[in-house]
């Protein structure tokens, strides 16, 4: 038995739309096995995104626990938080939400200068991170130079530069075509494989919950079902690979 | 987020907006010039106003006067003599004192004669006293029959046996040579003239200098106060045999006034305010100055307000230049949140970026006005005055700091605004 990194405990986020009190996650209580990839996966309006939030410490639940590595995420305050990102968790969104001005290796460095790393190293670990995603040749690039496929990449690279414990992505392929989505994929699985890193993933997309070990489907702020991929593609990778024989 | 980072980040949002950054720059760098050029002419006119009065005579030196009372009920006489002298070079400060006599004598030039007033002081004091020279050089110790010429000594000589309405007629000048002519001195204002008493013998004397001209006491002629009680007391003999009443009821050793030197212009009011508490009447020209200094404050005040204003008006273009650009930094602002900026990193960010243009248009903005200033004073020199506008160090790099800081605090609202931007509305922003 593996130890559990994320506990939620009866978690309540409600949201108030004039007199109408919408409770966007409701009574949802969940663990996360440390090292196993779960995908929220679920409609526009069930919740998804705004569990994402709650975890992540981007939003305050309106009830409920949120434990991190015995940590609770719903009483720290901002500094605190902004501290606990910098140590565990690693982001990627759906638009890469990379900074304009700054090259492709500035904004992998990102996560490390805020973490006061120093410069030297933070050269180093960001250019391996980028070569690792393939991109080494774009490092001075600006994201503008960028297609949105290597643009992800930068945006997966700066994700895992910090090696985090828990990385999380929101609807990381939603401005992907089929192949780089499969592409991405593989490269998400691959990064946090090696490092037996806990992946959450947002998806609608059926057919990318196949990578996860566990799906949990949400309907109205609830967990409707949860599913477990007994043949997820992260362990016999012939599903995708099928897929992307396929796609070609 | 190092200081390092933070400075290099900050740097690299303003240069992404150029243009926005430069107009912003621009308006602090007009405020802080229009401030700095403004006061500049205050603290000008105050170091003209010092200059004139330095060309008066030293700013160092206190006239002592014995006080014009005939109190005789005081206990104790304040009279200036030689115990009271004393008492002045243990204040404190005193560098210098000498005792002071004035005389009305007539120099003589061969068939010409000038009469001036005479200042008697200690020899070995009269370069301390301010007393400066134009040629020649000042009285020394161990000088004896010797003078510095009053500076309006050359214009001055006269043939006494015309009458009075030819003797300066502007036609007839007559050139002296100083330092080799052969001067006399006698207390007979009458010399040359039929009045003139040929028993009283003048005094062979030493042309050893000229004063300077503009100054308070240039009108004078500057003796070794021994040689002028030599001469008082033989005026004194005369009359007494002439059965004359002496004009001069003085006993030895008693004078009328004195000069004391502070060795520093601080502590000139500190001896002046201990004088007066001694009895004693006293005056400077820091007395002066100080009168002047108060007038150019109130300008210095005036001028800076007018100035002020308008780097107010570069403040808000601080603050509408920061707020405008976390309107379109949201995103950003957020994003950094996300992947581990902490509030105080953003904070420190925009209050940066703010806190450089401050500091940019601050530089640019004295360095201006340093050029401002001397096109002012070469103005200012042909309408006749010597300084105009002066900035001194410490006001240009007050000016700096002071732009910096007002870039800072301009910045401080958009940059707590900032900070309270949800990170998650700011990545939905598209």
């Amino acid at each position: 038995m593996s130890e559990d990194i994320i506990k939620l405990r009866n978690l309540k986020k409600i949201y108030r739309m004039g007199d109408e009190k919408i409770a966007a996650v409701n009574n949802v209580t969940l663990n996360f096995e440390r090292g196993t990839v779960t995908c929220l996966l679920g409609k526009s309006g069930s919740g998804k995104s705004t569990l994402l939030n709650l975890i992540s410490g981007l939003e305050k639940p309106t009830k409920g626990e949120i434990i991190i590595k015995g940590l609770h995420v719903e009483r720290m305050d901002e500094t605190q938080l902004a501290k606990f990102r910098q140590q565990y968790i690693g982001f990627v969104f759906q638009s890469y939400n990379l900074l304009g001005n700054l090259t492709a290796l500035e904004n992998v460095t990102l996560p490390l200068i805020f973490k006061r790393v120093g410069i030297k190293e933070r050269k180093e670990r960001a250019m391996e991170m980028l070569k690792a995603v393939g991109l080494e040749k774009r490092a001075s690039h600006k994201p503008s130079q960028l297609s949105g496929g290597q643009q992800q990449r930068v945006s997966i690279a700066r994700a895992f530069v910090n090696n985090p414990e828990i990385v999380f992505a929101d609807e990381p392929t939603g401005n992907l075509d089929t192949k780089t989505t499969y592409q991405m994929m593989d490269l998400m699985m691959g990064l946090s494989g090696k490092n037996k890193q806990t992946l959450i993933i947002v998806t609608h997309d059926m057919e990318i919950s196949d990578y996860a070990q566990r799906i949990v489907h949400l309907s109205d702020g609830r967990i409707e079902r949860i599913e477990y991929n007994s043949e997820s593609i992260k362990h016999s990778n012939e599903l995708g690979k099928a897929r992307r024989e396929e796609v070609k | 987020m190092s200081s390092f980072d933070l400075i290099n980040m900050a740097l690299r949002n303003l240069w992404k907006r150029k243009l926005r950054t430069f107009l912003t720059v621009l308006g602090v760098i007009i405020g802080t010039a229009s401030i700095v050029v403004m006061i500049s002419v205050g603290i000008g006119m105050n170091v003209g106003y010092r200059q004139q009065i330095e060309e008066m005579g030293s700013l160092y030196v206190i006239n002592v006067n014995a006080p014009y009372s005939s109190d005789s009920n005081s206990k104790e006489k304040v009279q200036i003599d030689t115990a009271s002298l004393e008492k002045f070079r243990k204040i404190e400060g005193v560098e210098a004192v000498t005792p002071v006599l004035q005389e009305y004598f007539t120099l003589i030039d061969g068939r010409y004669v000038y009469d001036t007033s005479i200042m008697g002081i200690l020899p070995e004091t009269m370069e301390a006293m301010g007393l400066d020279v134009s040629t020649g050089r000042t009285l020394q110790e161990g000088d004896s029959m010797a003078v510095v010429l009053s500076a309006y000594a050359k214009t001055g000589f006269y043939n006494p046996k015309l009458s009075w309405q030819y003797r300066w007629n502007g036609s007839q000048s007559i050139e002296i040579d100083p330092y080799n002519d052969k001067f006399q001195i006698t207390y007979d204002n009458n010399y040359g003239t039929k009045q003139m008493d040929k028993s009283i013998k003048p005094k062979k004397i030493q042309v050893v200098g000229e004063m300077k001209e503009n100054g308070q006491n240039s009108y004078y002629t500057v003796m070794p106060i021994a040689d002028v009680e030599k001469i008082v007391a033989e005026r004194e003999k005369y009359q007494k045999s002439k059965g004359q009443t002496t004009n001069t009821n003085k006993k030895k050793g008693v004078y009328n006034s004195a000069m004391v030197k502070a060795d520093d212009i601080d502590s000139v009011e500190r001896i002046q305010q201990e004088l007066k508490d001694m009895g004693f009447e006293t005056y400077s020209l820091v007395d002066y100055l100080k009168q002047t200094q108060e007038t150019s404050k109130m300008l210095q005040m005036v001028l800076g307000a007018i100035g002020a204003i308008s780097l107010i008006v570069a403040a808000i273009g601080i603050a509408n230049t920061m707020v405008m650009s976390i309107y379109e930094r949201t995103r950003e602002i957020g994003v950094m949140k996300v992947i581990g900026a902490t509030v105080s990193d953003i904070r420190r960010l925009f209050l940066t970026e703010a806190a450089f243009i401050g500091f940019m248009g601050g530089l640019t903005g004295v360095a201006i006005s340093y050029g401002v200033s001397k096109i002012i004073n070469v103005v200012g020199v042909n309408m006749g005055r010597q300084t105009l506008s002066a900035i001194p160090i410490w006001l240009g790099i007050l000016g700096i700091i002071f732009a910096t800081f007002v870039g800072v605090a301009a910045g401080f609202f958009p940059a707590v605004r900032a900070t309270k931007l949800s990170a998650l509305a700011a990545i939905k922003t598209e």
